[in-house]
């Protein structure tokens, strides 16, 4: 429970701390420390079990479907990270009582650093690998805030965006490689997982894991080539650089690559790629740090450089190594952290960080000054401070590696390495504080209060300490260093002075070397000057800029915002789709016998292909595209025909009539033409793909066709008779079988033509009614009711209704039904208005046609609902016989009464449409016209007029 | 014997929802006066109640109505999400539709219509039911989309969408034709036994093709990439609170119905569809990532993000298995409180009585409304997916069984398009924080505030009480098929 407490207690914390900040600064500043103190003191209870190497573990489920749990473990390695992560954390919480100015918010400040502190607490003492992951998370997160704290500068904004979208980007390539990495292992146990080394390095996902994680490592340690970030996250407040830029977070990378050393490294590909990394990254860093003129610049370049010293000794794989680079995390947390606290005061106190500007600042601060060159000696690696011990191991190491075959490739290049240290070092000691002053300082420096300069006194002290007597860190170095290396390690003793060996001659080489270089800086940075300089920021921006501008280009090309080009895009998908499974299928046709080919039938074939290309090419000409359509209409209900469907081949004929004559109605108030949309081109690819669509449905029905396929129609052709009291299998179907469906197909109809009342309706009120009444009529017969017609029609009309009364009632057992007499009796309605005119027909009307619709739904839904009477199910049919004189037997199905309703709706909906459109129409032709029984009468308009048009002559 | 009635108990949510619509377009047709804003209420308490008795009377798993409709366990989860999803959405919208000129009674009816087609889809057991669902609920959107009627760009979204609309649906039909010739039913429980049985010889082309085209129509309603081109000109087109309401309850149906049909009836074919899925999801990842990055319009944002969501919900499903269905629907579950969050601040999006659109207009938010700005980055982060907000467990669950399922590729890929929405969200973050303050917006309303807040709290702290979501998620997915 301590474990999961000292992880806990600065987030609890870190809400308090804006509260905390109303009573004081101060209290703010000694809550923060006194937090982090409480943290400390639970993890040193801690350290004698980690020193002992026993498992100190503790775990509480929170997903465990997942694998995810509270689980946190201290071994050597965690206690490390954790101590240095408090230890130095309190130092930063007193240094920034004094360093953050009385403009600055203390709380959110405390509150952010906290809540950085908890999760940096969390990645080290994690023992889930995935909760690691969510630590991780959480420090790219928060250290956002805390860079982007300053937020008025623009530095500061842009630090702080690219920091978290290079981290936070890291981030998910490590969950990625985590996952793979828990998938290999069967477990997201880190203590389970580091027990598996040799299954994971053996396994086929071990590579994609490793390059996944180490993408995680490399970015969060800023290592090359993402190693651009940190020196512009360095716009932060100092304490907030010192903290996360020198002690922690950055070596969140590190203490990653340590962690899962025992299971990942060892390996060639381990070798090759993290050693060369981070022995690039430590040269390369060096030598940017070497012509830094910003303090805090030449700082971060080298914080950068010593990652990639650590990264290096972790990635060459031997114990030893790893040890050295454990060892060089802490002395580098001392004196780094040191050096940036010492240049956050000099730049408090000078208001300057320019190198050009500073000088002998040793004399005008003497305790600063002081402090700080010690902490440059120990970065350098000057004898007897801490740092000379790191740099001695390191090149020891690097004397033995052997890369690629090429024995002097490390040696070398540490030794540059070491000496671009020195050299920058030196250049940071000697020019801002030894040598005198050369220009003057805006304000006149003098050492601050002693709360500032005492946090880096201490890690001075520290400092100096693990260098002169090395046995103070052993144990706690070397307990670290043994879980590092999964207890690989046998023995680590720490020693300034090894002898002469050939580490030394390095050490001393690359003193020399640095030296010479510092001596010579002038020349060799007008010589640095005049080279071209990769700059990986500028690289950096000009890649997502290509990103940026190739997503927008691949957009703009695509995304257009045409309708029709939205609908080519689905088309084309799904015909991709379907056709590589076609590909990938059997293309044989089936054996099933093919049909004669009659010549009827290839006539009629015939024209149907005709008359469907030529409306694909008339269709802008809505009048030809009506008649067209048609007539595919007609052929269809002959194929019907031809294949002894009479009873749908009558009702398609009829339903293409109403539809065709309600259809050229609404054609009346269009345009004679559609505008043409698209262009040649468009049209052409638009042509490909609706030629590759039809072969594709055609060969599905081919396909389908040429087979013995067992089909449903068996079973109703049966049960027509026994079941549903019918011989018309198609309307048993539609009244028994299916009635419910054509009951809601029925409710359907009518609630279309309700709805085109209700539409068009309001067209004859407000503005619609204006342009309808401003529409100029066209050309149109002089004659608009011919006698002939409507005498025909008169005469017909009794006619139909009995036909359609006679079809109605056989429509049970023969072709026919309450849908095809309702058709036939609408029809012959209809050819009443089209013959006589709205006004005449409308008169003469005896029935509503809202009442029909709603009286046919009313009963088709009572003939159902019928059944509950009796015990049944809805629509249950039944059926009997009656003899009827004239008529003969007639069969009388409970289905007879649905038919009825459905008649009734059919013709209603037919009727209410029409007469819909028809007094739109009427209302567009302006006054009222004469009633047509008369003798017609010259019209009174129309001889220049050109075509009728929807356009309105005026305002509209 | 057949049952005289269907047991009407199991759909009561439905039917209540069914009767208050009506009740709706009836009150709103004879009061005379301003009857928007009794029927929003109406509406929001049908919304509750049938919350409510959702809760009470979900069985284990239950089919009525003929095998049509089915209860179960995975059916309350996303009805639940879809109810939340659709009510919270019409409480943001109150008052934007007062103020712009959209306050007519049909608005809130057709948002119970298209929440009861929704609640059908989620609990369709039949690929009949399925399509009325789909269809009562699609209807009911595209004339939603269009609602402010006196705007260009609201019309041309719902002609648009539906024109594409009717294009999937027919595809989606003539899927389920092809399904039913060559597998013998529509209905989801012997469509599953039957394709079981299926031998060696594997399924017949036609049945595959079939489910092709069933999945077209899906998709075009989860709007995966490819058939997600209406989603940015709808979005943007749409008025705000109907994109809200667009991004979140019919998504989501639309996510539970793909679900249900690829983990239900054709989880035998798993070996069929599982690789439609990874691409679907693959490029609606990629696509969503690389095509939010240059937009200047929130809400085109936002319909590309949403793209990009789907792709991650499918994922989840792309590993074909019942942990993989759980991640889906949690993912769902984390995809509402931030997709609503987001939508909430960009209806406090208003300068001078005035909706603004431009992702510029953000700039300085942090200064001038940090609450609102606070939120809007937390809801940023969220979808970035960054721990311990909602959106990364939302990740986390669908990744895991995508790795678990051998979907390396799938997870990878997945992850680094992560990185690059990333970018784009986090520039907003940027915008309201660090850039020089813009005007500052006007007040938000008090409904929206409080969904903000309600969501941004949620999003927040969705780590610590999330159990009870993903032991309903867990308990849903064992009610599909799916192995």
């Amino acid at each position: 429970m301590t474990l999961a407490l000292i992880v806990l207690i600065p987030f609890l914390a870190a809400p308090l701390m804006p509260l905390a900040a109303r009573a004081g600064r101060g209290v703010c500043a000694l809550a923060a420390g006194l937090a982090t103190s409480l943290s400390l003191v639970l993890l040193l209870a801690d350290a004698p079990a980690a020193f002992a190497g026993a498992d100190h573990r503790w775990s509480a489920a929170w997903l465990p479907q997942l694998g995810l749990s509270f689980s946190f473990a201290v071994d050597g390695l965690a206690f490390f990270f954790a101590f240095l992560i408090l230890a130095i954390g309190v130092l930063i919480v007193a240094y920034a009582r004094f360093y953050l100015g009385p403009a600055d918010p203390v709380g959110k400040f405390y509150a952010y650093l906290s809540l950085f502190q908890g999760s940096m607490l969390g990645i080290v003492l994690s023992d889930n690998i995935l909760l690691l992951l969510v630590f991780w998370e959480l420090t790219s997160l928060s250290s956002f805030l805390l860079i982007g704290y300053w937020n008025h500068l623009p530095q500061s904004r842009q630090g702080a965006r690219m920091a978290l979208i290079v981290t936070g980007g890291g981030g998910f390539a490590l969950i990625a490689g985590m996952l793979l990495l828990g998938e290999i292992a069967g477990s997201y146990q880190l203590g389970d997982i580091l027990l598996q080394g040799d299954a994971i390095k053996a396994s086929p996902l071990y590579l994609p894991a490793l390059v996944l994680i180490l993408l995680g490592a490399f970015t969060k340690s800023a290592q090359f080539p993402f190693h651009f970030w940190l020196p512009h996250a360095m716009a932060a407040p100092t304490p907030v650089s010192a903290y996360l830029h020198s002690a922690t977070m950055v070596k969140a990378g590190i203490f990653l690559l340590a962690r899962l050393w025992p299971v990942l490294a060892g390996t060639d590909a381990w070798f090759l790629v993290v050693s060369l990394t981070g022995l690039a990254t430590m040269a390369m860093a060096a030598w940017i740090a070497c012509f830094k003129d910003d303090l805090k610049a030449l700082l971060a370049f080298s914080t950068v450089s010593h990652l990639g010293l650590v990264t290096m000794l972790l990635g060459i794989g031997t114990p030893m190594a790893a040890a050295a680079g454990v060892l060089h995390v802490l002395n580098h947390a001392t004196f780094k952290a040191a050096l940036f606290m010492s240049v956050g005061i000099v730049d408090h106190e000078t208001g300057t960080r320019d190198l050009r500007r500073l000088g002998g600042l040793l004399w005008l601060m003497p305790v600063t000054g002081s402090l700080a060159l010690i902490a440059c000696a120990a970065m350098a690696g000057v004898p007897p401070l801490n740092g000379f011990l790191s740099k001695e191991l390191m090149l020891e190491a690097a004397a033995g590696t052997t890369y690629l075959g090429l024995p002097w490739l490390f040696p070398l290049t540490a030794v540059a390495g070491a000496a671009l240290s020195v050299a920058y070092t030196a250049r940071l000691a000697f020019v801002a504080f030894v040598l005198g002053p050369r220009h003057e300082l805006p304000n006149h420096p003098h050492d601050p209060p002693v709360g500032m300069w005492a946090p880096v006194a201490v890690l001075v002290a520290a400092a100096i300490a693990v260098g002169a007597w090395p046995g103070l860190a052993e144990g706690f170095v070397a307990a670290a260093a043994r879980a590092t290396t999964g207890g690989a390690l046998t023995e680590l003793h720490l020693a300034l002075w090894h002898g002469f060996t050939p580490a030394l001659a390095m050490s001393l080489t690359a003193t020399v070397g640095g030296l010479a270089l510092f001596w010579q800086y002038g020349p060799i940075e007008k010589a640095r000057a005049a080279l071209p300089r990769p700059e990986a920021k500028r690289m950096f921006d000009a890649a997502f800029d290509a990103l940026v501008r190739t997503a927008e280009r691949a957009i703009a090309a695509t995304h257009t915002q045409v309708l029709h080009h939205h609908a080519s895009v689905a088309v084309i998908a799904i015909a991709a789709a379907a056709g590589a499974w076609f590909l990938l299928a059997p293309h044989a046709p089936g054996d099933r016998a093919a049909l004669p080919a009659t010549v009827p039938a290839v006539a009629a074939w015939l024209v149907l292909a005709v008359v469907a290309a030529a409306l694909v090419l008339r269709h802008r000409d809505r009048l030809q595209a009506v008649i067209l359509t048609s007539v595919v209409g007609l052929i269809v209900s002959l194929t019907f025909l031809q294949f002894s469907a009479p009873d749908l081949a009558l009702t398609q004929v009829s339903v293409e009539v109403v539809t065709t004559i309600l259809m050229l109605l609404a054609l009346n108030l269009l345009p004679k033409e559609t505008p043409a949309e698209t262009g040649a081109g468009w049209r052409g690819f638009d042509a490909a793909v609706a030629i590759a669509v039809g072969l594709g449905a055609g060969g599905l029905a081919y396909a389908l066709m040429t087979r013995e396929v067992a089909t449903i129609s068996a079973y109703h052709v049966a049960q027509s008779k026994p079941a549903g009291g019918g011989t018309n299998v198609v309307n048993v179907i539609l009244v028994d079988f299916r009635g419910f469906d054509t009951f809601g197909e029925i409710i359907v109809l009518g609630i279309a033509a309700l709805a085109i009342y209700a539409l068009l309706d309001s067209a004859l009120r407000g503005a619609a009614a204006r342009r309808l009444a401003a529409m100029r009529p066209g050309e149109e017969s002089r004659d608009a009711h011919p006698l002939l017609l409507v005498v025909a029609t008169r005469v017909l009309l009794p006619l139909a209704i009995t036909a359609g009364a006679y079809i109605f009632v056989r429509g049970h057992n023969m072709p026919g039904g309450g849908f095809i007499a309702g058709l036939v009796v609408a029809i012959a309605l209809i050819m009443q208005y089209m013959a006589s005119g709205y006004a005449w027909a409308a008169a003469r009307a005896r029935f509503d046609a809202h009442l029909m619709i709603g009286g046919g739904v009313l009963i088709a839904g009572l003939t159902g609902a019928g059944a509950w009477l009796f015990g049944r199910p809805f629509l249950t049919s039944t059926f009997g016989h009656l003899r009827l004189p004239l008529i003969g037997e007639v069969e009388l199905a409970s289905a007879a009464a649905f038919d009825l309703g459905v008649f009734l709706t059919v013709v209603g909906t037919v009727m209410l449409s029409l007469a819909t459109i028809s007094r739109v129409e009427e209302r567009a032709e302006g006054p009222k016209p004469p009633p047509p029984h008369r003798a017609p009468r010259p019209r009174r308009r129309a001889e220049a007029e050109p075509a009728r048009s929807l356009v309105p002559t005026e305002g509209g | 014997m057949v049952p005289l009635l269907p047991n009407p108990v199991l759909a009561l949510p439905e039917l209540i929802l069914a009767g208050t619509g009506m009740l709706l377009l009836m009150v709103g047709a004879f009061r005379r006066t301003d009857a928007t804003r009794l029927c929003v209420w109406l509406a929001l308490l049908a919304l509750v109640a049938a919350l409510v008795v959702l809760a009470a009377v979900t069985p284990p798993r239950s089919v009525t109505f003929h095998g049509q409709f089915v209860a179960d366990h995975f059916a309350l989860f996303m009805k639940v999400l879809v109810l939340l999803g659709s009510g919270l959405t019409l409480v943001m919208s109150l008052d934007y539709i007062e103020r712009e000129g959209m306050a007519r009674f049909e608005y809130p009816a057709l948002i119970v219509f298209a929440t009861l087609g929704m609640l059908m889809m989620v609990s369709a057991n039949d690929l009949i039911s399925l399509y009325i669902g789909l269809e009562l609920q699609s209807l009911s959107l595209y004339v939603v989309a269009a609602f402010k009627r006196d705007e260009v760009r609201s019309t041309e979204a719902g002609l648009k969408y539906f024109v594409l609309g009717a294009l999937s649906s027919g595809m989606l039909l003539y899927g389920a034709s092809l399904v039913y010739g060559f597998a013998g039913s529509t209905n989801f429980d012997i469509l599953a036994r039957v394709l079981g049985q299926i031998g060696a010889a594997g399924p017949s082309v036609g049945l595959i093709v079939g489910i092709v085209f069933v999945m077209a129509g899906l998709a075009f309603k989860v709007s995966a990439v490819p058939f997600h081109m209406w989603t940015p000109d709808v979005y943007e087109g749409a008025p705000t609170p109907v994109t809200a309401f667009f991004s979140l309850a019919p998504k989501i149906a639309a996510i539970a119905l793909f679900t249900r049909a690829m983990a239900g009836p054709f989880a035998p074919m798993v070996g069929q569809w599982q690789q439609i899925v990874v691409f679907v999801s693959l490029a609606s990842m990629i696509l969503g990532a690389l095509a939010a990055i240059n937009q200047t319009n929130i809400k085109r944002l936002m319909a590309y993000s949403s793209i990009g969501h789907v792709g991650y919900a499918l994922v989840g499903l792309a590993a074909g298995t019942q942990s993989g269905v759980r991640g889906v629907m949690i993912y769902m579950a984390t995809y509402l409180p931030m997709n609503l969050g987001t939508f909430a601040c960009i209806l406090a999006m208003r300068r001078d009585g005035k909706m603004v659109e431009s992702i510029a207009d953000l700039a300085g938010l942090g200064r001038s409304q940090p609450k609102v700005a606070w939120a809007f980055a937390i809801f940023m982060f969220s979808m970035v997916g960054l721990p311990p907000l909602a959106g990364f467990f939302g990740k986390l669950f669908v990744f895991l069984p995508a790795i678990e399922a051998g979907l390396y590729g799938l997870a990878v890929v997945g992850m680094l398009a992560s990185v690059v929405g990333a970018y784009y969200y986090i520039r907003i973050v940027k915008i309201m924080f660090m850039d020089e303050p813009a005007r500052p917006f006007d007040q938000p309303d008090a409904q929206v505030a409080g969904v903000m807040a309600l969501s941004a709290v949620v999003t927040l702290l969705f780590f610590a009480a999330c159990w009870p979501i993903f032991a309903g998620a867990a308990a849903a997915a064992k009610a599909l098929q799916i192995g």
